[in-house]
């Protein structure tokens, strides 16, 4: 007795109380399956890649497991690292604070905006989700207020930018030292320190823990501020990995950081959970974007991949631990349950296993299901073009990147890719950010990177944050070029210029000023108020505005989030806020119809419209008369001249110096230095526009 | 029906959200305006009826802006495929039912928290309709789609009254049918639900069928606005949703809450933008305004209950 | 006469237990037939058979009004006219009393104004008289059991299951409700009762049925059985004393009180003093502020007013870790819930109240271990091993544990609250044992518990609350049933 009383559990109940090894045994799934789908992803520098993607949502994960095991929640870090990187970017560049005391003022931020949440969980006692739900639109919100959302800080010293881009040794990137320091820290805070085992105890039972003289209020609150820290970090990092500080930064990243928290086996409703459970949890996740992004899948197979293996881990999780529960309630009356329990133990390890696998079929499944397919399409492909007699030569790799996948203008512009890689036996990858994201999109080019890829071509979310990784690419001997959007002009060898910002400002004030009558009042509506491309647009649009047509008067530029519904109705309210408003410009493909719509449904004849979007978008409402123009070049020819200036590029019959380009069915382009030049806006309207069908 | 202390709060902050304009300001008290105001807020109303059932059954369900979007783009390619409307809103109707029993069952069935459930149903719906679409509209749709092909004018005050319809039933038969109690009684407490014969796993699968539904009903009064359909809707629509809920005094914990508190939240929260609009507020401080409005609500709620604990 | 319900040869398994073996039960019309048996006994198990909630094994019957019921359900049981009322009221905290006495009624669409004269007439049925729309979170605990009690009749019940319902109640409230149980039986209820308290059961008890370890041992008349022999049938032996308090010289006073107040839970200028080696009774009605008062001398919920006074200091005690320095500690009232942390180790509980005195900041596991070895050792808590989770543990040994982790802090004056309520004889004397043992060693204790036969046989004096004021003070020697009571109760009774 005296022995059995302290025989402690195995070493594997101990480390894995929640079964985390499960995790470990799906990574090496992924490792093991990636290693055959992915080009190079068993390698030492796209493991350290990876920690490099892992470093802001790991920080952010880390903080977040001590919140969630009090039983708590926080989804206002995203926000907080937003307004993060617009007070780091502030007291830097505005107020001239040397960068790091900048650095510290932003992680005392951080702590006082935890701080904020813990005081309302703690001393008013609202639920946390309901605190963080406010705060998420408050921390983003005065971001986004306090630059207006366009301003964005950059030109960052390079000591600073080091953090986010260098590499200590050569091979591992800074911020994993931190992200280590991070997670040893508070390792040893939640398994060693007393504090630890108290928001354990708090998780499991707040009241319990206060009459055992725990201080519930304060060891709740703490975690709030270690979390709001652990934020502010992820922003520094975030504003040091991409080089510009805008009130965006880290949207959507508190979802990603949650799943990769209760993937760890973390309770939701408090107290189980391991921090190096969240590792594995957000090593899984990440692993598994980067080996399907490497695999040359699109993103939103990763998407589904993790939502899967989240259902998955935490269903059986849940059932496992009910059947746990079961033999328990069943082994209550005897005093000797230890027969029973491991019984029970040993059975439900079988169906984790189980599960594990399951877990991987699917993933395998999901990847296999695609690869097929695209294979069988390339094959397809291949054959056509092997059909003319040419030599069995390797395909070149085009990596393209729009801005946002899901915008139309992109997706019309994919067209004349699609075109283009048929008729000229190019293989393309196409992945871009869910929405505007810089650092997403750097993260999808350094996976293309570490895949090895012959070209890439890219739309650039921005300027500044893109051409880091362009220039590592270069440095790999990847050819890179530009399209849509610049970047800055040393990370790329040309840029494929539909239309410079000022052209496309210009050209749209022309336009707006004309359709007024050179006087009255005009109104903005753009995509979201952080879009730095649109943000250039509107910029030149000023200019114009103010150079050539005083009489125009700007009243409103309001966002539409990239959304038509709210284009709509913003073109609705603008229009009766302002019932003299005479023109709006609508910058962004889906705000033209909405607004056109909004028009329509008002009767508003006497406000005219005119923006940037597809032809398919809106023709409809140029034929009404609701629209009277929409500025665009012709995107599929965008996409076609792209490809075949990659191809050039990588064949060598493309180099610095060319005046022009052959290029296909489109003729010879002329090129003006390092531009290619597609020629100037085109106006669409009501009698030229059924000739275009993009 | 009494007012409680939230709600008189409620309808304190809308008279003088609605006070505002009246000063110096045009063109906001105008037929026109405050019909496209109903007209906007219609599916978010809608959404919002469905999640406050949610959230009284002590659940939440973060995948109804998936849910959304999807059932829409079902409406529009049924529409397209030759369907008359009704089996096309039957169709979507079905839609939504079948994507919140999977979150139903999910919860109620597998015992996963209804965070992380739909956590993972709102990636999965999301991420598959880009698989589905690449990013494209459904546009072309035939012309009895858009405002069911009544026209708008006539549509408008039919989408008014169906939806007042539908919320004074949903209003009704929370507060005084059997099975709307049931929801106040599961997120009340499952043991004592049980033993009064109420099955709280087959009221919480109800709940998200439900919340399914009511999603598909949010997308055709939203869709059917348009001639197309925008295949990224929804983007955020969760959050907006619950945080009308809350802000309409629906407890976070479950068991108590009332669908008059939602009308006041979604009316507050759907107004403010507006509202600053015409007061020309420049809208970067639109983002910060919510959040404020929604902690002012959860801070002065603890006020209340301090004074009634007093008082 | 046809009996209301009979069980015959009643057993259930669950995995590699089986927690009932042929139990026989039945229950007449107009009688109160008492279920006794230690905890884990399988009075829960056989309770939840008989309203549906389990299934019998194989062989076992339910037998309703004569009729064999096929597949029971809660519901099937309920429309049968079997109702339970459990230890722990499972009410609808948000909802109204209304709304609670009538969740369960048929029909789809509910009328307001029917189902208000409907709870009336329910809480009439019982003479209980609260107000249909309060919420039931603002109800005390017998209010609540009042609710449950006329709920459950309201289903027009024969039979009617009270699982300890005097648990949580004391002095009047225990004393109404075993009046409405005699009204009932007179109705011609059949009620199932179940208590640890013995006096009670054999002041209404018709006949006892006793189980042990899953077993049936047997069912007696009331005329057959008294305090000693129910005691043996339960335990299976003689329990040789049932209150071992041995005398013990009483020293300094180590604690006063004076004038203490904490407003908002009603506690109102009590003063009151400890000595070294005393055991402390503290008596009074449920509300009378007894737990009140511990609470605000252990510094959770912290004094309006009034001083405290150790070893003749004043001190200021605002948080627990204030009355943890000055060597306090409190075992509460609910076990579940405030006593231990189920989902943590027994270990870990023991150990949570003084992590920062073994080691810092920093755990140190293996002074824990030790320091949770040794106690479970000394106050002999039934676990294999202390690194299970004290869900997996009885009643009594969490509440061995509980004492444990205040016993672990070294304490001069320890606050017990019901410390044996709702645990088996066994347990019950064992926790007696320790305390005696404890007071040898100086220390003092503040017993609070409504079971006045453990303060008159436990305590040195014993100190009467009522309505949040100190109603007096008497010696245990002195005390009697009535004295007690007639403090506890109006001046004016």
């Amino acid at each position: 007795m005296a022995d059995s009383i302290t025989q402690r559990p195995s070493a594997l109940a101990r480390w894995c109380p929640n079964s985390e090894w499960v995790l470990l045994a799906v990574l090496a799934l992924e490792v093991v399956v990636f290693s055959f789908t992915g080009s190079n992803f068993l390698s030492v520098g796209n493991a350290f890649e990876i920690t490099r993607l892992a470093a802001e949502i790991g920080l952010l994960a880390f903080g977040l497991t001590l919140v969630v095991k009090t039983g708590g929640i926080d989804l206002s870090v995203g926000s907080m690292m937003g307004l993060s990187a617009v007070v780091l970017g502030a007291a830097w560049s505005a107020v001239g604070l040397p960068i790091w005391i900048a650095a510290l003022l932003v992680v005392a931020l951080g702590a006082a905006g935890g701080a904020l949440n813990g005081v309302l969980i703690t001393k008013l006692n609202v639920p946390p989700l309901i605190v963080t739900l406010g705060t998420f639109s408050l921390y983003r919100g005065i971001a986004e207020a306090a630059t207006g959302g366009y301003v964005s800080y950059t030109g960052f010293p390079s000591s600073f930018l080091f953090l986010g881009q260098g590499y200590i040794g050569g091979v591992i990137p800074t911020q994993f030292l931190l992200f280590l320091l991070v997670f040893v820290l508070l390792w040893l805070v939640l398994h060693r320190r007393v504090w630890g085992r108290e928001i354990t105890a708090i998780g499991f039972n707040a009241a319990g823990a206060r009459y055992a003289g725990v201080r519930v209020g304060r060891g709740t609150l703490r975690t709030y501020v270690v979390c709001g820290i652990c934020a502010a970090l992820a922003g520094i990092v975030y504003v040091a990995r991409i080089g510009q500080a805008k009130a965006d930064a880290g949207s959507g990243y508190e979802l990603l950081a949650i799943s990769a928290v209760v993937l760890g086996g973390t309770s939701i409703a408090g107290g189980r959970g391991t921090l190096h459970g969240t590792l594995l949890g957000l090593l899984c996740l990440v692993v598994l974007q980067n080996g399907l992004r490497i695999s040359s899948q699109p993103s939103e197979i990763a998407g589904l991949a993790a939502g899967l293996i989240l259902l998955a881990a935490i269903g059986l999780n849940q059932l496992w631990s009910r059947s746990q529960l079961a033999a328990l309630v069943a082994s209550f009356k005897k005093t000797n349950l230890s027969s029973d329990g491991e019984f029970n133990m040993k059975n439900s390890q079988v169906a984790l296993i189980i599960g594990a696998i399951i877990a991987g079929a699917v993933l395998i499944a999901a990847s296999n299901m695609f690869l097929a397919r695209s294979l069988t399409q390339q094959f397809a492909r291949g054959s056509e073009a092997l059909a003319p007699g040419g030599p069995a030569a390797k395909r070149l790799v085009l990596a393209m990147t729009p801005k946002a996948r899901a915008d139309p203008y992109f997706i019309s512009v994919k067209d004349g890719v699609d075109a283009a890689a048929e008729e000229f036996g190019v293989n393309i990858l196409w992945d871009g950010p869910t929405d505007p994201d810089p650092a997403r999109q750097n993260e999808i080019i350094e996976a293309w990177i570490t895949r090895g890829v012959d070209v890439i071509a890219a739309s650039a979310v921005s300027p500044d944050a893109i051409s880091t990784v362009l220039r590592k690419a270069q440095e790999r001997g990847i050819k890179v070029i530009t399209w849509d959007a610049d970047a800055l002009t040393d990370a790329r060898s040309f840029f494929v210029n539909q239309a410079t910002a000022q052209g496309i400002g210009h050209t749209l004030a022309d336009e707006g000023a004309r359709l007024a009558n050179r006087t009255g009042k005009y109104a903005i509506i753009t995509a979201s108020l952080t879009d730095a491309n649109l943000n250039e647009w509107i910029k030149f649009i000023r200019e114009r505005m103010a150079a050539e047509y005083p009489q125009m008067k700007l009243v409103a530029v309001h966002p539409s989030d990239g959304l038509r519904d709210k284009a709509m109705t913003e073109a609705r309210n603008i229009t009766r806020a302002h019932p003299d408003v005479k023109v709006i410009i609508a910058v962004a493909a889906p705000a033209v119809p909405g607004a056109a719509e909004g028009l329509k449904q008002d009767g508003r004849r006497d406000v005219r419209l005119t923006g940037l979007s597809t032809p398919n978008l809106s023709r409809e409402y140029l034929k009404e008369g609701w629209l009277d123009s929409v500025i665009l070049w012709k995107t599929v020819d965008l996409g076609y001249l792209t490809v075949l200036a990659a191809k050039g590029l990588h064949d060598g019959t493309l180099v610095p110096g060319a005046t022009s380009i052959k290029a296909g069915k489109l003729g010879p382009i002329a090129i003006e230095g390092d531009n290619i030049l597609l020629g100037q806006p085109f106006i669409f309207n009501k009698d030229n526009i059924d000739q275009f069908h993009f | 029906m009494k007012l409680g202390p939230r709600e008189i709060a409620l309808l304190g902050a809308i008279a003088v959200l609605f006070t505002l304009p009246l000063i110096g300001v045009s063109g906001f008290y105008t037929t026109g305006n405050l019909r496209n105001l109903i007209i906007d807020n219609l599916p978010i109303l809608i959404a919002a009826i469905g999640m406050t059932v949610v959230i009284i059954a002590g659940q939440i369900d973060i995948s109804i802006g998936s849910q959304f979007v999807v059932c829409g783009v079902v409406s529009g390619l049924a529409a397209k495929s030759g369907l008359p409307m009704p089996v096309v809103i039957l169709t979507t109707l079905a839609t939504g039912a079948f994507f919140g029993a999977v979150n139903g069952l999910l919860t109620a069935r597998f015992g996963i928290p209804a965070i992380i459930a739909t956590l993972a149903t709102m990636v999965i719906l999301r991420n598959g309709l880009i698989r589905a679409t690449k990013g494209d509209w459904i546009q072309n749709l035939p012309s009895n789609y858009q405002w069911l092909g009544l026209g708008q004018s006539a549509a408008q005050p039919v989408y008014i009254l169906l939806v007042a319809g539908l919320f004074g039933v949903a209003a009704w038969a929370l507060r005084s049918t059997a099975a709307g109690r049931s929801f106040y009684a599961v997120g009340c407490d499952h043991e004592a639900s049980r033993r009064v014969g109420i099955n709280p796993n087959l009221v919480i699968f109800a709940s998200f069928a439900l919340m399914g539904v009511l999603a598909a009903t949010a997308a055709l009064f939203n869709f059917t606005r348009y001639p197309s359909i925008e295949s990224n809707a929804g983007i955020g629509l969760e959050l907006k949703v619950i945080a009308a809920a809350v802000v309409g005094g629906t407890s976070i914990t479950g068991g108590r809450g009332t669908l008059l508190g939602t009308l006041l939240g979604v009316i507050l929260m759907g107004t403010i933008g507006t509202v600053f609009t015409f007061l020309h507020v420049n809208p970067a401080w639109e983002k910060a305004i919510q959040g404020a409005v929604i902690l002012a609500a959860v801070v002065s709620d603890t006020f209340f209950r301090k004074a009634e604990a007093r008082g | 006469m046809v009996p209301l319900l009979q069980l015959r040869n009643i057993s259930k398994t669950y995995p590699g237990v089986r927690a009932l073996r042929g139990v026989e039960f039945e229950l007449r019309p107009g009688e109160v037939h008492v279920l006794l048996g230690e905890n884990g006994a399988g009075k829960s198990t056989l309770i939840k058979i008989a309203t549906g909630i389990h299934e019998t094994d194989a062989g076992g019957e339910l037998i309703v009004a004569g009729e064999a019921v096929g597949i029971p359900s809660p519901r099937h049981m309920q429309a049968l006219g079997i109702a339970a009322v459990y230890q722990n009221p499972t009410l609808f905290s948000e909802l109204s009393v209304m709304e609670n006495l009538c969740m369960s009624e048929d029909g789809a669409v509910i009328s307001w104004s029917a189902r208000r004269a409907r709870s009336a007439e329910m809480l009439a049925r019982i003479g209980a008289r609260l107000d249909l729309d309060r919420p039931v979170r603002e109800l005390r605990m017998a209010e609540k059991q009042l609710l449950e009690i006329a709920r459950a009749l309201s289903r027009s019940a024969r039979v009617l299951i009270l699982d300890e319902p005097t648990a949580a109640l004391a002095g009047t409230d225990a004393e109404h409700l075993l009046d409405l149980v005699e009204k009932l039986r007179a109705d011609g209820v059949g009620i199932l009762y179940i208590s640890h308290r013995l006096e009670e059961v054999l002041r209404i008890g018709d006949r006892f049925t006793v189980l042990r370890d899953g077993g049936y041992i047997g069912t007696y008349e009331r005329m057959d059985v008294d305090r000693a022999r129910l005691i043996q049938l339960m335990a299976g032996r003689e329990l040789s004393q049932m209150f071992p308090k041995i005398e013990v010289p009483i020293g300094n006073v180590v604690l006063e009180t004076r004038g203490l107040c904490h407003g908002p839970s009603g506690v109102d200028k009590i003063s009151l003093e400890v000595r070294q080696g005393e055991i402390l009774g503290l008596a009074g009605l449920v509300g009378a502020g007894r737990t009140e008062f511990a609470r605000t001398l252990f510094g959770l919920t912290p004094a309006t007013a009034g001083e405290i006074f150790i070893d003749s200091k004043p001190v200021a005690i605002t948080c627990v870790g204030d009355a943890l320095g000055h060597r306090l500690a409190y075992v509460p009232e609910d076990r579940k819930e405030h006593g231990v942390i189920e989902d943590l180790t027994i270990a870990e509980n023991i150990s949570l109240s003084l992590l920062r005195r073994l080691n810092g900041e920093w755990l140190d596991e293996s002074k824990e271990n030790t320091l949770a070895a040794d106690f479970v050792r000394r106050l002999g808590v039934k676990a294999g091993n202390i690194f299970v989770q004290t869900r997996t543990l009885s009643g009594g040994n969490q509440q061995k544990v509980a004492l444990a982790r205040w016993l672990a802090n070294d304490p001069r004056i320890l606050i017990l609250d019901e410390p044996t309520q709702g645990i088996d004889v066994g347990a019950k004397a064992e926790i007696h044992r320790i305390m005696v043992e404890f007071v040898q060693q100086g220390m003092a204790i503040i017993l609070i518990s409504s079971e006045l036969s453990e303060l008159l046989g436990m305590s040195d004096r014993i100190a009467v609350l009522r309505g949040g004021r100190l109603a007096g003070v008497l010696p245990a020697r002195e005390a009697t049933r009535e004295s007690v009571l007639k403090l506890a109760m109006d001046d004016a009774a």
